[in-house]
């Protein structure tokens, strides 16, 4: 995902986050889980926290939960901001909040920081407590089910009986899916945008180029660097890589061009930044090393390339057999990082395994992470999908 | 109600008594999902629809109906076959662009197929033509040539040659008058208005 949430600027007074449709600020909580978890690995922690963050209210019947999975540098900061300097809000504040889509006074929202992750979820950057020193490389190998699992006991903790809804895109989408599978009686929506039931070639292959620009910088040392330190380098350049795979030629071409910096010499011959693409890419590099832990891209990305449905369960349909939801896949026709038909075949295997399921594409220019886009089709869809019409009355009256 | 939509429901009432309760049912070009939405609250069918159009797509979701946007033709071939009880193509055939494709696959993922078209054989069409010499324009076909998608002046004649050049088994037929309720028995492919065909292999 891109860091590329835009906020359009004020034309009135009105600070941002009191601005109609925007829950506001938030803060983000923290749930302790206190006894032993098992990994998928067999490997185990003492215990666990995930850093949470909370929009709307759970209702009397406890059933109104709408659970939102993030992509893989995302993280539980999902809606509003944290304080009214920000500048930026949560990195799907236009699709969550008050009468948005996913409407934050009907839906008790949820969103968490996955395990492995490193915005306040435990993970290789969290303290050993049997060594005093960061995790690192010794943190417990981290698969998408580990994922599900631990937020699977928030949500119990926060006395969700059952989930209206799990949303995600992109790993979050696998996330969501997951879910339903994981727990059929607790999930009665998924919604699951730009995602896959297991990764190409290419993507892995993507993934991997992150990881040795991570694992081949010195400062890596074998994952055991002081948390102020670390990769920097290597993780730059993982990022600004897996940046290009989240948008498009069109759209990179639309936003840069052959635009030259400003500050560029108008010396052809040197290395120093050219174009305005290149400044960019490197912005994106250095933002990402101040929020990111290298290690957790290692291991969430590993993650990522290990999810595999298929392969899991024997097929996608013996995947999908025990999922009692309703299952809405969204592609999109710009992602050539899952692209469409790796999501076409979700809602298909769903359908041969006798589910409830739908697709839809929306046409976009803008990669992997249209399904960040502003798009009031998006909007009208998702929030169908989630609230749905009165029952037609067909009238036979003549 | 219009008189257009009025014929609409004679024609789901059709379809829906042809349609088993609790069975799987495919809507090819389903649009906005009425027909199934019919058939799920009359018939308690497992419905899904297929459509191109993602608006067609957002309301049927909208609906509670399930529905896949994409090409009808590649959606079939990743079913087993007869994965559906059966399949509908209800306004639809005239505008395939390889209706034979269609129909073969359809029969093949489904127990039985449903075919509804308007007979463009119907004398009230033939006059039109005859007289205006222009393409037809009435409450059934409401665009103009240049507004409207490519589409097959199909009629009943026509589809019955079809049906038996292809060996396909026409379990049943149903031809309605000009109006689409009365049932017309003489000279179909002259004095029906809509035809529906029920098809297995």
């Amino acid at each position: 995902m891109t860091d590329d949430v835009e906020v359009t600027s004020d034309t009135d007074s009105t600070p941002r986050h009191l601005a109609p449709g925007d829950v506001g600020l938030v803060s983000p909580r923290d749930f302790v889980h206190a006894q032993p978890f098992t990994f998928k690995s067999g490997q185990v922690l003492p215990g666990f926290t995930l850093r949470y963050e909370t929009y709307g209210q759970l209702n009397a019947t406890r059933d109104n939960a709408i659970l939102i999975c993030h992509a893989l540098s995302g993280d539980h900061h999902c809606a509003g901001w944290h304080s009214p300097t920000d500048r930026k809000p949560g990195w799907w504040n236009n699709l969550i909040g008050p009468g948005k889509a996913v409407d934050s006074r009907r839906f008790f929202v949820v969103s968490v920081n996955v395990l492995g992750g490193c915005q306040g979820s435990t993970g290789p950057s969290s303290t050993n407590p049997e060594t005093g020193r960061p995790y690192g490389t010794l943190f417990p190998f981290v698969t998408i089910r580990d994922m599900v699992r631990s937020q699977k006991l928030l949500l119990d903790h926060l006395g969700v009986a059952e989930l209206h809804g799990v949303i995600g895109g992109s790993m979050g989408g696998m996330t969501a899916m997951l879910f339903a599978i994981e727990y059929p009686r607790f999930v009665r929506r998924v919604l699951a945008m730009a995602t896959t039931g297991r990764e190409s070639a290419q993507a892995i292959a993507f993934n991997e180029v992150g990881r040795q620009a991570i694992m081949q910088d010195p400062a890596w040392n074998r994952g055991d660097y002081p948390r102020d330190g670390g990769p920097r380098v290597g993780l730059a350049i993982a990022r600004m890589m897996a940046h290009i795979t989240y948008v498009s030629d069109a759209s990179m071409d639309r936003k840069f061009g052959r635009r030259k910096k400003e500050t560029a010499t108008g010396d052809a011959y040197t290395f120093d930044v050219q174009f305005e693409v290149e400044g960019y890419l490197r912005h994106q590099g250095q933002s990402f090393i101040n929020r990111f832990d290298a290690n957790s891209y290692l291991y969430i990305t590993r993650a990522l390339d290990q999810f595999d449905l298929a392969d899991a369960h024997g097929s996608l349909e013996a995947a999908f057999a025990p999922v009692e939801a309703e299952t809405l896949v969204v592609g999109f026709t710009s992602d050539w990082l899952f692209p469409p038909e790796q999501n076409r075949a979700l809602t298909l295997a769903l359908l041969r395994a006798g589910k409830r399921a739908s697709y839809a594409e929306l046409s976009t220019d803008l990669g992997h992470d249209s399904f960040l886009l502003e798009s009031e089709e998006l909007y009208t869809l998702v929030r169908g999908f989630l609230e749905r019409d009165q029952p037609f009355v067909f009238d036979y009256s003549i | 109600m219009t008189k257009l939509v009025e014929k609409r429901t004679v024609d789901m009432e059709i379809i829906g008594d042809w349609v088993e309760p609790n069975t799987r049912v495919l809507d090819l070009g389903c649009g906005p999902g009425v027909l199934l939405d019919y058939l799920v609250q009359t018939k308690k069918v497992s419905a899904v629809g297929v459509d191109l159009d993602f608006t067609k797509i957002t309301a049927c979701v909208r609906r509670g109906v399930a529905a896949y946007q994409g090409d009808m033709i590649a959606f079939m071939r990743t079913f087993p076959e007869r994965h559906f009880d059966r399949v509908i193509c209800s306004r639809t055939v005239q505008e395939l662009s390889d209706p034979t494709a269609v129909i073969t696959e359809a029969l093949r993922v489904g127990r039985a197929l449903t075919v509804g078209f308007v007979n463009h054989g119907f004398w009230k069409n033939r006059l039109h033509t005859l007289l205006r010499g222009r393409k037809i324009r009435n409450e059934v076909y409401t665009t103009e040539w240049f507004e409207s998608r490519p589409a097959n002046p199909v009629t009943i004649a026509d589809f019955e040659h079809f049906c038996a050049a292809k060996g396909i088994r026409v379990a049943r037929r149903a031809h309605l008058a000009g109006n689409w309720h009365k049932p017309c028995r003489t000279l179909p492919n002259l004095l029906a208005g809509y035809a529906l065909y029920d098809l297995t292999r």
